[in-house]
């Protein structure tokens, strides 16, 4: 199958801060594609690259087989990007905002009068089309952005984050958005949400300081965790003290954390007494093996520590 | 050619359309008081300047002032609006129109709201003080304010695309537009200046523009040195920014 993007040992470099560090990507066309990392892992750079904002140091990167620093008008007539902030124009009205990106590529009038409205429709904004951004909440503005994007009919949608700070609802309703447009396009989307990545990607790259760490399906990635050996556990008291403890043993290899519930792996079977040992059985509630999550390979191969 | 641009123009003046009461209740405020302030004020303390009545000598510089201040004021905000705030210059800048496009729409926006509240401003001083021209000397004066208008948008475009933080715009505004406005003869006549400075002050673009078009307006003599002081300066501030703009979002 044909790759919608092409990217050969791309290099981008702020200062001394190699931001991407010679990263090379084949994306197949009408794929869902998910590139998760830590913050300051690439992920944005990358999709600054693809997207002509930023050119690259060394390396090539293509889209839809044009260039992205000779081709880049080209490039930008195929693509459609949410960003990861809303960059809408708070001066236009939903409709007028569709309007101002049908004009910037070229669309005629009866077209983008036509295309608009049907957005509005897909996106349930149609009621709230002379309605300003600033009217909206985060969600519907979300949804207007994902719009915006899709007026040209482009053929690789970059998505930048595209559901950081909704709810659950608004969420869910751009994951459906999104998996409504797989057959007419290729996906591109950063994200922080495993769950996010696992429910709706055909393919997942976990990147970190500029370089690829792992590459393959949800499945695949969760498969390389079998030979961890993931628990729960559940105090009754004390779990502060608990979690200090799990955090200081050399054999606990990702530690998370939600209220008295920690998800744990080991570095292998046998530790299992050495930690029933450190932690004792007093103020234990549950202790149970559980199937590895793509959030364990995620902290397995990025580490614990909080970056900035 | 130049599609973008267009798109980008039409765009600024429907935000404008909307708010163009207000918009020109603000901008006349401010010149209306200067006119009222020293026209009137001053008037009992001074006699007329170079052949003419001091509030109809004035007249034209705050004409100028109004325009060329909306066109800064217009770009320099404008611009850094849409690249911080809002970040609409990075929604421009994925689309297929080019870095060019979005330069020149909105240099081309700061030069109109300078023009049309130049305009409006004209009007309400013709209609309320009695101050009247010959309407043959209009297009002529109309080249200067067209000409001091660009520069003072490109000005405000190139404020607006370096600038980060607004006050530092407000601190240009205050330590070099209206310094170089006010002492370019608004409200007095170059010839004020010590005989020595005279041929150095009038080579300064700002100066060109108020003594030029003050004169086209008020003698009808259009002087060719000045307006292509005035042209050059434009074409030269309109190259600079366009690179400037350029170099910043390759950045």
């Amino acid at each position: 199958m044909a790759s919608a993007l092409s990217l050969n040992r791309l290099t981008k470099r702020f200062g001394s801060l190699t931001a991407v560090d010679s990263f090379s990507l084949e994306v197949e066309r009408g794929t869902i594609f998910a590139l998760l990392g830590p913050n300051g892992a690439g992920k944005t750079t990358i999709i600054r690259i693809l997207t002509t904002l930023l050119r690259p140091d060394a390396g090539t990167a293509q889209v839809e087989g044009f260039d992205v620093q000779q081709q880049g008008k080209e490039v930008r007539r195929l693509i459609g990007v949410v960003p990861q902030e809303n960059n809408l124009d708070r001066y236009l009205t939903a409709r007028e905002n569709l309007v101002m990106q049908a004009r910037l590529h070229g669309m005629g009038a009866a077209e983008t009068s036509r295309r608009v409205d049907e957005l509005l429709e897909l996106v349930g904004l149609s009621g709230r089309r002379n309605d300003f951004p600033d009217t909206f909440s985060g969600g519907m503005q979300r949804r207007l952005v994902v719009a915006r994007a899709l007026v040209h009919r482009p053929r690789v949608l970059f998505l930048d984050e595209p559901t950081t700070g909704l709810d659950p609802q608004s969420r869910r309703a751009v994951w459906e958005y999104v998996e409504s447009l797989k057959d007419s396009m290729t996906i591109f989307l950063t994200t922080h949400y495993m769950d996010e990545a696992d429910a709706l990607c055909d393919r997942i790259v976990i990147m970190d300081h500029g370089r690829l760490l792992v590459d393959g399906s949800a499945a695949r990635l969760k498969e390389r965790m079998a030979h961890a050996h993931c628990y729960e556990m559940q105090f009754r008291a004390n779990a502060d003290r608990y979690e200090a403890i799990l955090a200081g043993l050399p054999f606990v290899r990702s530690l998370q954390r939600t209220g008295d519930l920690f998800r744990l792996s080991l570095a292998g079977e046998e530790f299992l007494k050495p930690l029933m040992d450190a932690v004792g059985t007093d103020d234990i509630r549950k202790v149970c093996p559980r199937e590895p999550t793509l959030e364990d390979v995620f902290i397995e191969l990025t580490g614990r520590e909080v970056r900035e | 050619m130049f599609k973008g641009a267009f798109s980008i123009w039409k765009r600024d003046m429907l935000v404008l359309r909307r708010s163009l009461f207000s918009e020109l209740v603000a901008v006349v405020a401010s010149p209306l008081t200067f006119y009222l302030a020293f026209g009137f004020g001053l008037k009992g303390y001074i006699a007329n300047v170079e052949g003419v009545p001091y509030t109809v000598f004035m007249a034209p510089g705050l004409i100028t002032m109004t325009a060329v201040s909306a066109a800064f004021d217009e770009s320099a905000w404008s611009m850094w609006f849409h690249r911080k705030v809002q970040r609409t210059i990075e929604a421009y800048r994925v689309t297929p129109i080019t870095v060019y496009d979005i330069v020149i729409g909105k240099i081309i926006s700061g030069f109109t709201q300078g023009a049309l509240k130049g305009v409006a401003v004209a009007t309400v001083i013709f209609l309320l003080t009695g101050v009247r021209f010959d309407p043959a000397h209009l297009a002529g004066y109309l080249a200067f304010i067209a000409l001091g208008s660009m520069v003072f948008s490109c000005a405000g475009t190139v404020c607006g695309t370096l600038m980060d933080k607004p006050e530092t715009i407000g601190k240009v505004q205050a330590v070099v537009i209206m310094p170089l406005i006010f002492l370019s003869g608004v409200f007095f006549p170059v010839s004020s200046y010590p005989e020595a400075m005279r041929a150095a002050v009038m080579a300064i673009p700002t100066t060109a523009l108020f003594e030029g078009s003050r004169r086209a307006l008020l003698a009808g003599s259009f002087d060719g040195g000045l307006i292509a002081i005035l042209a050059v300066t434009a074409l030269i501030a309109f190259t600079v920014t366009v690179a400037i703009f350029n170099r910043k979002m390759a950045e």
